[in-house]
């Protein structure tokens, strides 16, 4: 193979190979060793700090998490939670982007407005909200009570429906944007031909919609769904601050359920199992997205 | 013979570095030692003017708190270098080498004037990791003026201040008014509380001869009085389920509620200048059930200061750590902000006799209640999380009141076990 390469293909290689290093190296520090080293404990039994030997006890971690209902509670919870609040923010993102690509008055300030929930830390936003959610001081609460729609104060977080989609409309106000910027620069792709010969032919713009631009938005909104997707699954920021976890156990994510065995109860091994456990299903998550663009292409 | 020089000034400026540089991190709430962390901060830098001292403000939910230090020590930071440790953890900390011991940095005297049962929980293989800070315990507020406006005597049991709640809120019609309040979130106040209403009904976490019996008849009935409490009674929010000590703190002070249950800390911001119930609230004992007046119902807390054996500049963190644990600053922190003393001796002290509202909080710790860390040593923090989620299982009534202590007593006795 090697002597079929040309000394000046050689060479490219290399230079290709030297810009790329910095990046690898990056990226085997900060992705690659730390996967491999949570696969690593989560497999075996070590102290803390790791100054105590190394003990492999197999699959015992996954055993036990087999047998365990708060981590099945947990990945439910993470399942339930992407799979209502990705096509609400996919339908919302669809929506916005069309919206955003129209030719109207103030429509520099209208797309800084639809950013704004996503530029803003998801921590902060989400203070924001369980401070709206307040069952006592609230926004919501106020509002329903003073229009008399309800007598007793609503515990949007202390209920457990309730709480998922108070949850649900947190990241569905955050990140549409987040949709509707990809899906925008895919709409501005869109030859304006197209929807010129379009209306040669009579169409509607519903059927303008329908027949040009959602099957030319295709690969955008494939993109913005996987990433957003992605996401979801890993869900930490916001149940840790709107309702950490509760109540009960009724929006605790996998991430949370973690990020709990790891610091409150300090057993590092264990959480290690439910974060391998955790990257599988993001990983089935990934190859979905990219066998799917390679059936495309 | 000629870089004798060079390397002696070179050695001189390595060791007067750090005497120069001493600058020392403390990590507390602002909370829970009140004014008095700014003060002895303001008083040691005055009088050590080569220490430079920053006050890292904490949050005051132990839970998160505990997060961050366990994050920090786990990678051995060396900031830190002393940090407030609450009464439960000092034991584990210790434990897993969290804490420097105490022994070698400061003498005898010094250690041995604290309250030795308190030393206890910091006291691992016979060395002491941290210094009892104060002393704290949950207490009973209650709205003096409507207790009086209808003609009530001040509620001892259970039962009386569920017939005095009723007898308020129905008097005043106003939605916006609860009967109790209190940090039911799933928090460690929560655990508090439950140990509140479970010895005071006679029950607790061990039984007689020590065994863990969380599930005992005595308990399934305080634990069924509080879900009644919440759910039939209506005598509490809704919110009380999300509530953390200063939600319900909060809640009270805007005359929003007519009793509170919590730790000590609230008296001052409810008897503050500005605060709404200023001359309307007292304080009391944690009721009890009818038959249990010499109950132990007033479960008890603390906060410990240590030293990160991290630290660069231990020496000087342990100086600072016994100013400020003194007894001349414990003293005034007792006289000005009603925090309990750890050095027995402050109580004699003259300047006490004027503090009516720290006698009495030490009359109710007469009546006090550990939790069980002593005896659960580092698996504390999964005792804790256990009882949190089973009682929050039944107060959200995803299960009766029994399924959830059962299921808390066979898990208890699993982790127990291992």
């Amino acid at each position: 193979m090697i002597s079929m390469i040309s000394p000046l293909d050689r060479r490219r290689h290399l230079t290709g190979l030297a810009f790329i290093t910095p990046t690898m190296l990056v990226i085997i520090a900060i992705l690659v060793y730390p996967i491999l080293q949570s696969i690593v404990l989560s497999f075996g039994q070590s102290s803390i700090d790791g100054s105590g030997p190394y003990q492999f006890v197999g699959l015992k971690h996954y055993a036990a998490l087999a047998g365990n209902d708060r981590f099945w509670n947990s990945l439910w919870v993470t399942l339930t939670f992407t799979a209502i609040s990705i096509p609400l923010e996919l339908a919302m993102g669809i929506g916005l982007a069309v919206l955003m690509n129209e030719h109207f008055r103030f429509k520099g300030i209208a797309r800084l407005a639809v950013l704004f929930p996503w530029a803003l830390p998801t921590a902060l936003n989400t203070l924001m909200w369980r401070w709206m959610y307040n069952t006592d001081y609230g926004l919501f609460n106020a509002a329903a009570l003073q229009s008399g729609l309800v007598d007793r104060p609503i515990n949007w977080l202390g209920d457990e429906t309730l709480a998922m989609m108070s949850m649900v409309v947190v990241a569905v106000w955050k990140t549409s944007s987040f949709m509707a910027l990809i899906i925008l620069a895919g709409l501005q792709s869109i030859p304006r031909d197209l929807y010129e010969a379009g209306r040669m032919d009579g169409m509607t713009r519903w059927q303008e919609f329908r027949e040009i631009t959602l099957p030319l938005l295709k690969g955008p909104i494939l993109v913005a769904l996987i990433v957003r997707s992605m996401d979801a699954l890993r869900t930490f920021e916001l149940p840790f601050n709107l309702t950490d976890g509760g109540p009960v156990t009724a929006t605790e994510s996998l991430s949370l359920y973690a990020y709990k065995v790891i610091f409150d109860f300090i057993e590092f091994n264990y959480g290690a199992a439910i974060v391998v456990v955790q990257f599988l299903v993001i990983f089935a998550m990934s190859l979905l997205y990219i066998l799917t663009l390679r059936n495309k292409d | 013979m000629k870089f004798t020089i060079p390397v002696l000034a070179t050695a001189a400026a390595l060791t007067a570095l750090p005497a120069v540089a001493q600058d020392l991190v403390l990590s507390i709430g602002s909370r829970g030692y009140g004014p008095a962390v700014e003060r002895n901060i303001a008083s040691y830098t005055a009088a050590n003017p080569g220490v430079n001292i920053e006050w890292n403000k904490v949050s005051d939910v132990p839970g998160e708190t505990r997060k961050l230090y366990v994050t920090g020590l786990t990678a051995r930071s060396p900031t830190p270098d002393i940090y407030a440790v609450d009464v439960i953890w000092a034991g584990e900390f210790a434990q897993r080498g969290w804490l420097e011991p105490l022994n070698g940095l400061l003498d005898d005297a010094t250690i041995g004037a604290f309250n030795p049962s308190l030393l206890d929980a910091s006291t691992v293989e016979g060395k002491v990791h941290a210094l009892p800070l104060y002393a704290d315990g949950i207490h009973f507020f209650y709205r003096s003026d409507l207790l009086e406006k209808y003609g009530l005597e001040l509620p001892r049991t259970w039962q009386e201040v569920l017939a005095a709640s009723q007898t308020i809120t129905e008097g005043e019609g106003n939605p916006q008014l609860y009967g109790f309040v209190s940090m039911w979130a799933k928090i460690e106040g929560l655990f508090m509380n439950w140990l509140a209403f479970a010895n005071g009904n006679g029950g607790g976490f061990y039984d007689a001869e020590g065994n863990v019996a969380v599930n005992s008849p005595a308990n399934i009935e305080a634990t069924q009085f509080m879900v009644d409490l919440l759910h039939e009674h209506r005598m509490a929010p809704d919110s009380i389920l999300n509530a953390r000590p200063d939600d319900a703190r909060t809640l009270f002070q805007q005359g929003r509620a007519a009793f509170l249950m919590v730790q000590d800390f609230v008296h001052a911001p409810l008897s503050a200048d500005n605060s709404p119930v200023a001359d309307k609230f007292d304080f009391t004992r944690v009721p009890y059930f009818e038959g249990h007046e010499d109950a132990n119902s007033t479960t008890m807390g603390g906060w410990f200061l240590g030293i990160n054996p991290n630290s660069a500049n231990k020496q000087a963190a342990a100086d600072f750590l016994a100013y400020f644990t003194a007894e001349e600053q414990q003293l005034a922190a007792a006289v000005e902000d009603n925090r309990a003393p750890t050095i027995p001796s402050v109580y004699e002290d003259p300047a006490m006799a004027g503090n009516d509202v720290l006698a009495r909080f030490g009359a109710n710790y007469d009546f006090g209640v550990v939790r069980p860390s002593a005896g659960s040593g580092s698996k504390y923090p999964r005792v804790s999380e256990i009882m949190q989620l089973e009682i929050t299982n039944a107060l959200h009534r995803q299960k009766t009141v029994e399924e959830a202590l059962n299921d808390a007593q066979q898990q208890l006795e699993a982790l127990l076990a291992e």
